[in-house]
């Protein structure tokens, strides 16, 4: 404990930032301890390795290339401040273009609330993906083939099934995933209704997993 | 870079370090030449002990110079230049250790030199003035490469408090760290640095 202390002032007996009680403390203290004593020589050793290290100089000729060097870095203005008033215009653009792709290809594929919301003519324009006929409680998925698993909604109809709707988060991409990669299996496990659909005209899918 | 003012203004030498920075900032060559002259060995050997690679040192000094004109317009008025000029130095050496770690496979030029040296030593004459020439640059060698195995945070307050002797409240405000935390790392440093050197202190002792 008292060692712990003594050594915990060698910093400070360092800096000769001891007051005089601490500094006769301590005296007294290497009388008695020569462990301590013999640590502190070598902590003051140590630094005093460091500190008398010789100074390395700057070559004769810094001065001259500080200022070449400052010539040219003048010459080009600052690139920090370039960099914010580059990127000012192109992040705004880029805002303003996922704002518009959002109002041509999301806003008009929002779930469709039946034919109140936008009438006949509205359900035909959207894109429906073809769902392939349900094959039945059993999954189609063969071995080694890439498979889509849709959740849909939950089936109140084996007609409502057949023309199901699959947007996912962002955009609908069912028509691709049905050109792509096929077969496809419909894993009607996790099939869920859209509050507010007409049973027997269609039904809206909440998210489409892809799996490899 | 726009240069000259008026020949009734005080010579350069005779202006404080915060008064020089001053005309910098109003893109005084002159003034800017003096400070870089005035700080050009202490920024260097600062860089130089922090990295411990003499070749890089010298371009990340000039560099340090570099960014102090750059942004001349950003130092603020009345607060002590080698502060500002030394933050930028530590920043600037910080930045270097994360590249080098993050790299991982630098190549000091410093440390060819301290194998050919090694190797000179070998099949140099042995004199007894030579002898205790080539024993002492082997000591500060390894102090250095002793001081560049202190970890980054704790070698940057070292090296300010130990080798440019700069205030503990100095530091601080180059480090942007609280006193109290300063104090605890330079302790720190100073045991790492002593266990590093044990084997060779009864050497230096004795020499």
């Amino acid at each position: 404990m008292i060692c712990d202390r003594a050594r915990g002032l060698f910093g400070a007996c360092w800096d000769d930032e001891l007051t005089q009680a601490e500094k006769e403390w301590l005296e007294a203290h290497f009388s008695s301890c020569a462990r301590c004593r013999a640590e502190y020589d070598d902590y003051s050793r140590a630094l005093e390795l460091a500190g008398s290290l010789p100074r390395v100089e700057a070559r004769a000729d810094f001065v001259d290339r500080v200022l070449a060097r400052a010539h040219r870095a003048s010459a080009t203005p600052d690139r920090l401040g370039e960099v914010r008033t580059q990127w000012l215009p192109v992040a705004a653009a880029a805002a303003a273009s996922a704002l518009l792709v959002a109002a041509l290809f999301v806003l008009p594929r929002a779930p469709w609330r039946g034919p109140a919301e936008g009438g006949p003519e509205r359900m035909a324009s959207r894109p429906v993906a073809s769902a392939p006929a349900l094959p039945g409680p059993k999954s189609l998925a063969r071995p080694g083939l890439p498979a889509v698993a849709v959740k849909l909604p939950e089936r109140r109809s084996p007609q409502s099934a057949a023309a199901a709707v699959i947007p996912d988060s962002l955009f609908d991409h069912s028509e691709d995933v049905d050109f792509i990669l096929d077969p496809v299996a419909i894993r009607r496990g996790h099939a869920s209704m859209t509050h507010g659909d007409l049973p027997g005209t269609s039904v809206r899918g909440q998210q489409a997993l892809i799996t490899f | 870079m726009p240069i000259d003012r008026d020949a009734s203004a005080p010579p350069v030498l005779s202006l404080s370090d915060e008064d020089l920075m001053a005309r910098v900032a109003a893109d005084d060559e002159k003034a800017f030449t003096e400070l870089v002259r005035r700080f050009q060995g202490r920024v260097t050997n600062l860089v130089s002990r922090v990295l411990n690679d003499r070749e890089c040192a010298d371009d990340l000094a000039q560099e340090v110079f570099v960014r102090v004109f750059v942004h001349r317009r950003n130092y603020r008025q009345g607060s002590k230049f080698s502060t500002w000029l030394f933050t930028i130095a530590a920043n600037l050496a910080k930045n270097e250790i994360r590249r080098r770690v993050r790299k991982r496979n630098w190549f000091s030029l410093d440390a060819l030199q301290e194998m050919l040296k090694d190797s000179a030593i070998q099949l140099a004459d042995p004199t007894e003035n030579r002898e205790a020439t080539l024993e002492r640059e082997q000591l500060q060698a390894a102090v250095g490469r002793a001081i560049a195995t202190v970890p980054e945070k704790y070698r940057l307050a070292l090296v300010l408090r130990d080798i440019e002797g700069l205030a503990y409240e100095e530091i601080a405000q180059v480090l942007g760290i609280p006193g109290g935390t300063v104090r605890s790392r330079i302790n720190r440093a100073r045991g790492m640095l002593k266990r590093k050197l044990q084997p060779l202190l009864g050497k230096a002792g004795t020499s």
